[in-house]
């Protein structure tokens, strides 16, 4: 088990009567990269000030490897900060930008110069070192406030949002690079994004946060197969959600039913205690087939082709539309609307979610 | 469609040179004024003559009421150009409600009449024997100009995303060392402004150094004035000839710099 180098208990910041952050608990292990994943308002941004030191707890305190930091200020924490923004130094060329924290700290001028250059190189912008900021590109500018953050070698690297404001190309190669450099470093990152797909691709562990609570957290993977409520399995991916009625149960394997069917759904651990079952079911977990071929018959409605995968809207008339996503390169059918078919799926595919979970 | 606006045209650019007339006239006119042959107030008779700017640049108490004016103007605009900026950026930072009226309450001078407020002045600097002393008129000309300073720095803050002073505070530099590298930085060309405007707010003050001066000091605008009261003496033409020049050749390197400042 490896170390903890923040632990946050109980975290609670009010603004008047909003709470940006409602007792949240967190541990943040040695070198891991830490994803807070939620929608806007959601607190990602506060609870990032809130480690970096901007804006004092209400309630709740922060620890860093054991001692508590709540009440200390930014500029003795030690933690490197990528803003929303970027937040370059307007006035200052990108050297002096990342000599900054080094000359704060008082090195000596060799020093700096040859940690400027080792940074500039980090980040493979060695030819922009006499550049003003204004004089970059947006992707640029982010690579500056990459290597001015990390120049000082950081206990922990927050970055707040930091590729929202890129292009999607661009945005796909400095995932990449940030996840190498992380790798490289070793230096604990916590990544705040509004982006799922950033979140699962990067990150070691992901915390989903939804008005100021944590909602659940967990390896990418893990969240993804096994979302708890349905806000989680929502923002997560698409998921199809149905109500289905308990008719026999036995330990953690139960039989549903929708319309005439019967079928089993495995749910170790399940913690449904109703007739009704609340479930998410993936869209790729769904096969469709001729008709006949699968437990369950529906007809399609609209169709949608993405490339590799083509997502299908099936009407049945008991659990309404379902979303399909299916494969292109093994299809049992080819989709069309108005199309007669049959779709099915695994007896553990569908997700129990928790009750009253909206 | 030329044809039918041409008469609101007409109408509009007479009444627009007419205006401009009526500002510019009243100053222009002093021009001739100051080279007139006579001695007294008029326009020129027979030729032109410099008399009167020799006789400025030969009198004593002209000078030294110019040569006060000039350095109470400038120890103003430092006074209040350190204040007024401490002000803003202290505001900046707290940026909650109390800092807000605290800058309503900051321009009041701006709002109060001159003469109310020199009134002022007056009782309290009896109170505290400043009256006719250059330091009197120092403070007062400071709590005149602060306004001009701080909003003027103010404006120039409200372009300094906040993530800069938290980047600077996160990379390890102290409140103090932050506010040196990045929020005078950008408050610099407010407290150029802002010391300019300073410097003028007190070389033109008259109504508070009428109230609160006697006899031992004396400013160029009051200079002026009791020039006017005594003898209608054409040197305060001359005087204030060289003024207007001073503002015009003033104004145009402004523009000049501004114009080379957009470029780069
Ligand atoms: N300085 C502030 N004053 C008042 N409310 C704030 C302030 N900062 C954030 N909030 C509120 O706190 C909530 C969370 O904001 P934030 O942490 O910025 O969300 P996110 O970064 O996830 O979009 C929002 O409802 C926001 O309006
Ligand atoms: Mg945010």
């Amino acid at each position: 088990m490896p170390d903890k180098i923040l632990t946050i208990a109980n975290a609670t910041k009010r603004y008047g009567p909003v709470h940006a952050l409602d007792r949240v608990s967190l541990d943040v292990e040695e070198g891991e990269f830490l994803t807070l994943l939620g929608p806007s308002g959601s607190g990602k941004t506060t609870l990032l000030s809130a480690i970096a030191g901007f804006a004092p707890l209400t309630e709740g305190r922060i620890d860093l490897r054991g001692r508590n930091i709540s009440n200390e200020p930014p500029e003795h924490r030690d933690f490197g900060m990528v803003f929303q923004g970027y937040a370059l130094f307007p006035t200052m060329t990108v050297r002096d930008n990342i000599a900054f924290p080094l000359k704060v700290r008082k090195r000596p001028a060799s020093e700096v110069r040859k940690r400027v250059d080792e940074c500039l190189g980090l980040v493979q912008m060695e030819d922009f070192a006499e550049r003003m900021p204004a004089q970059l590109s947006g992707g640029q500018q982010q690579r500056i406030a990459l290597a001015r953050a990390l120049s000082f070698e950081p206990q922990v690297l927050l970055l707040d949002e930091p590729l929202s404001a890129l292009d999607k190309k661009l945005r796909a190669d400095l995932q990449w690079e940030l996840k190498s450099l992380h790798d490289r470093l070793g230096v604990t990152f916590i990544y705040v994004t509004h982006d799922q797909d950033e979140a699962l691709s990067m990150s070691d562990r992901v915390v989903i946060l939804k008005d100021g609570r944590i909602q659940q957290q967990g390896v990418p993977d893990e969240l993804y197969k096994f979302p708890r409520t349905r806000f989680v399995a929502d923002f997560l991916g698409k998921s199809n959600f149905l109500d289905l009625p308990v008719t026999a149960r036995e330990g953690d394997e139960m039989t549903c039913r929708i319309g005439g069917t019967n079928f089993p759904v495995t749910a170790p651990g399940a913690t449904a205690s109703g007739d009704v079952l609340n479930v998410a079911l993936r869209p790729e977990r769904i096969r469709l087939g001729a008709p006949g071929q699968e437990l369950l018959d529906g007809i399609v409605r609209q169709v949608s082709y993405l490339g590799e995968r083509c997502l299908v809207l099936v009407d049945h008339a008991e659990v309404g539309p379902l979303m399909i996503s299916q494969p292109t390169w093994k299809a049992e059918v080819t989709p069309k609307a108005g199309l007669p078919v049959s779709f099915g799926w695994d007896v553990d595919a569908p997700v129990i979610l928790e009750d009253g979970a909206a | 469609m030329m044809q039918q606006t041409s008469g609101f045209r007409i109408f509009f650019m007479t009444g627009a040179w007419m205006v401009l007339a009526f500002l510019l006239l009243p100053i222009l006119v002093v021009i001739p004024v100051s080279l007139t042959d006579t001695s007294y107030i008029g326009l020129p008779k027979e030729e032109l003559s410099l008399q009167h700017y020799v006789a400025y640049f030969q009198d004593d108490r002209w000078l030294s009421a110019t040569w006060t004016s000039i350095w109470v103007g400038l120890v103003v605009a430092v006074c209040a150009t350190v204040l007024g900026t401490t002000f803003a950026i202290g505001c900046w930072f707290l940026s909650n409600r109390a800092s807000t009226i605290a800058r309503w309450i900051l321009i009041t001078p701006i709002l109060v009449p001159p003469v109310v407020q020199s009134l002022g002045f007056y009782r309290f600097w009896v109170t505290l024997g400043l009256i006719d002393t250059h330091g009197g008129v120092i403070l007062a000309h400071t709590l005149l100009a602060l306004p001009y300073v701080s909003i003027s720095v103010f404006a120039a803050l409200a372009n300094l995303d906040p993530r800069i002073p938290q980047a600077a505070r996160s990379l390890g530099a102290s409140v103090w060392q932050t506010v040196r590298a990045v929020v005078l930085p950008a408050a610099k060309p407010g407290m150029l402004t802002g010391g300019i405007f300073a410097f003028i707010v007190s070389f033109d003050e008259i109504v508070g150094v009428l109230f609160i001066t006697v006899r031992n000091v004396s400013t160029l605008p009051k200079k002026i004035w009791e020039g006017i009261q005594e003898s209608i003496d054409p040197t305060i033409a001359s005087v204030a000839t060289m003024l207007v020049m001073l503002t015009i050749v003033v104004t145009i390197i402004t523009i000049w710099r501004r114009r080379d400042g957009d470029l780069t």
